[in-house]
């Protein structure tokens, strides 16, 4: 039900093409969609501003009820809306390019059909370009409504209906209305007929299908599994191969907070997450065009890495605020852009080393040139390690030595002297050695917290940090090391609420709470599995599929008590982990 | 004046069209893509049309100097004015005529203002001075053909 004007996040689904995505509501609007890529400006943004964000309904005209789930293996919706008098079925997608034809580069296409009795159906289309600022002009030519704003148009196809932006029409069992909403930047619109976009649906439904088949996990949570991976797929921007954190900007981390934050670049962080879960998915195109996504996009500022990048590549993520938006539920500022982008976390730079020994691992060659700018990588973070940073959770406080950054730097020195003695890059093994040993120290003897049986925050407090979860899956200690198994312990038990984690309790230097982090969930869930608590880690994994939204989506938190979904939705992090922590699972138990 | 200066000048002259159109694109000032509107006469492919249309336009490009050559010999006059003056005609004939009148009627794959949904694939229709690509269309066909004439005039007249 929607609440002025908005959904709950967790009533989206979402539908995209590898270059954008849309939100869909559990009652038919398209709230969300940037055009042309995901992070371009929003075309449909009601899901920030319910008045001026601009969206496209579709829905019964009288009360209705409805069910959903994506075609089997596909990242095709199918809602089906039941009212007194009968029920539709309606099947949104965004269709792929088939080779060799001249078709629409981005088209979301949406089809009804009546199942049973007379239901009347009612759309609206409204797109309010630029983050809602424009509204565009709208006009009738070729047999279609168009939309255009300065170099971008959008056309709306309808067909079994009078072609309208707003109309309504009853239907029939078995009749059907088609819609293709098409959009162009910078060239003429492809117009599509109707049998052309029907054979692109069927394409697009045949494609995820075939792509999900071959998925390689075979157990009792394949469907979440699979699920997650199809939405990597979708977060994976396909020109260039790196991974979006999440499609959306803002949405809030607490209802009517100001942490509100744009997520839809690559973070370099989830490199390691992502490489890990690609190739043990049996996706090695993606994981391999993810690597020279990445080393490509470092290479204008390597050895120095930033935290994030546009998926396209560019360095460049000013952060701005949308004043004229709402903002989601009135949650303000809408922020697109992210300052996160001139951080210093050093977190980042394991987490690309991690990477690139998991790449070398399955291809073993790197290349001279790669190899030479991943040593100086190492070099790099030789002589940087002993700088306080931001952290893995980006805090805009005074910087800290964080714990999991200095994890983070040893993780990195560890892979450079694994592939140094490989023969894969440049050997200055000696000083990474020794660097990687005063890591080590420095984080035992000041991180780590006796009373508490626990690694700590940062060097000298007493703060937990659920990021220190990740030591365990990145092999920092042995798997039945008695610090390791006190730091799950301790985590679980302060930071924890039933199987839920909050991040950390501490200073973040930004105003507001949030929710729980459901990656760290899923990271404990990782974590139990690696140091043989396998049963208590199949547990925790029942629990937290059971918190998907009812297609198998997540947002990046949770509200602990109320358990709605908060913060970017869905996100790639989550995915991730659930991804991993599944094979933990599974390999522990075969173990 | 010369009929080679003429032929240099529109290759010249079409090469700077042709970098001012897509500027224009890539600004955002307009959606016209003129190579992937003739390309797509021949193919269906994407890539291929643009290919295809590129080579097509500087073949166009040689063609219309070879008719401002024969302007030129015809009037006994040339010079970059001269030939500013012939490239207004010439937008004027490319964005009212040549493109949305005479390419609608024999590019298989554009639409036309009598097309409805039931035809298909189709390229949009262009409109009067390529309107339908946005408000600024006709001013960047306008300044891009300018320039085309004034190169063409004064490469013909030796500069």
């Amino acid at each position: 039900m929607r609440e002025n004007g908005y959904a709950p996040i967790a009533d989206y689904a979402v539908i995209g093409d590898g270059r954008t995505s849309a939100l869909v509501a559990r009652d038919g609007s398209i709230d969300w969609l940037c055009l042309p890529d995901a992070d371009s400006p929003s075309v449909f943004g009601a899901i920030l501003d319910a008045e001026r964000g601009g969206s496209f309904s579709l829905r019964p005209t009288e009360p209705f009820e409805t069910t959903r789930q994506y075609l089997e293996g596909t990242n095709v919706l199918e809602t089906t809306f039941r009212t007194s008098g009968g029920a539709v079925r309606l099947i949104d997608a965004m269709t792929l390019y088939p080779p060799r034809q001249l078709a629409p580069s981005r088209e979301v296409v949406r089809k009804v059909e009546c199942l049973e009795g007379e239901v009347e159906i009612e759309w609206g289309v409204a797109p309010r370009f630029d983050y809602g600022r424009r509204h565009g002009r709208v006009g009738l030519r070729a047999g279609r409504v168009f939309f255009t704003e300065r170099s971008h148009a959008l056309a709306l196809s309808v067909w079994g209906a009078e072609p309208k932006a707003r109309g309504e029409i009853r239907l029939r069992r078995s009749d059907e209305v088609l819609f293709s909403l098409v959009a162009a930047d910078r060239q003429p619109a492809i117009l599509p007929g109707r049998t052309d976009t029907e054979h692109r649906l069927e394409h697009t439904i045949a494609f995820w299908r075939d792509w999900s088949e071959d998925k390689e996990y075979v157990g009792r949570w394949r469907d979440a599994v699979i699920r997650s991976a199809l939405v990597l797929k979708l977060l994976v921007y396909a020109p260039s191969g790196a991974i979006a954190a999440a499609p959306t900007a803002s949405l809030p981390e607490l209802i009517g907070g100001p942490r509100n934050w744009d997520y839809r670049f690559a973070w370099l962080r989830d490199a390691t997450y992502a490489l890990d879960a690609l190739l043990t998915l049996a996706c090695p195109s993606e994981a391999h065009a993810f690597f020279w996504w990445l080393m490509h996009a470092s290479r204008l500022t390597r050895p120095r890495l930033q935290v994030l990048y546009r998926i396209n590549g560019g360095d460049r993520a000013p952060e701005q605020k949308l004043e004229h938006l709402t903002g989601y539920r009135g949650s303000a500022p809408v922020r697109v852009g992210n300052a996160a982008v001139g951080q210093l976390q050093l977190d980042v730079y394991g987490a690309v080393l991690n990477s690139t020994w998991l790449h070398a691992t399955q291809h073993g060659d790197l290349g001279g040139e790669t190899g030479r700018a991943v040593a100086k990588i190492a070099d790099y973070v030789a002589m940087h390690w002993r700088e306080p940073d931001c952290g893995i959770w980006e805090v805009r406080s005074e910087r800290r030595h964080f714990t999991q950054s200095k994890v983070m730097c040893w993780v990195g020195l560890d892979r450079a002297i694994k592939l140094a003695r490989d023969g894969l890059i440049p050997d200055r093994t000696a000083r990474w050695v020794a660097e990687a040993d005063s890591i080590r120290a420095f984080i035992e003897e000041h991180c780590w917290d006796e009373e508490r049986n626990s690694y700590v925050r940062a060097a000298d407090t007493r703060e937990l940090d659920a990021a220190l979860l990740t030591l365990a899956l990145v092999g920092y200690d042995e798997p039945n090391g008695s610090r390791l198994r006190g730091t799950i312990d301790a985590i679980r038990r302060e930071l924890g609420q039933g199987p839920l984690l909050f991040r950390y309790h501490g200073e973040d230097g930004v105003a507001g709470e949030d929710g729980a982090f459901l990656a760290c969930s899923f990271w404990l869930a990782d974590a139990l599995a690696r140091t043989g608590r396998r049963d208590e880690a199949a547990d925790l994994m029942d629990e937290l599929v059971g918190l998907a939204n009812d297609v198998g989506l997540y947002a990046e938190e949770m509200h602990s008590t109320t358990r709605e979904f908060l913060g970017n939705f869905p996100q790639a992090l989550v995915h991730l982990a659930l991804i991993n922590a599944a094979f933990s699972i599974a390999d522990a138990q075969r173990s | 004046m010369t009929l080679l200066g003429a032929l240099a000048g529109g290759f010249v002259g079409t090469l700077v069209l042709t970098t001012g159109l897509r500027l224009a694109q890539v600004l955002g000032l307009t959606r016209m893509d003129i190579p992937l509107l003739l390309g797509t006469m021949f193919t269906e492919d994407r890539a291929w049309a643009s290919v295809i249309g590129y080579a097509f336009h500087f073949v166009n490009g040689q063609l219309f100097a070879i008719g401002y050559a024969s302007i030129f010999y015809a009037v006994d006059e040339s010079g970059w004015l001269f030939g500013m003056a012939l490239g207004l005609v010439h937008a004027g004939f490319a964005g009212g005529a040549l493109v949305n009148i005479l390419l609608p009627a024999i590019h298989p794959r554009m639409g036309t203002r009598w097309t409805d949904a039931k035809e298909s694939p189709l390229l949009e229709p262009p409109g009067f001075m390529l309107s339908n690509y946005g408000r600024h269309t006709a001013l960047v066909t306008i300044v891009g053909h300018l320039a085309y004439g004034a190169i063409v005039g004064g490469f013909a007249a030796g500069l």
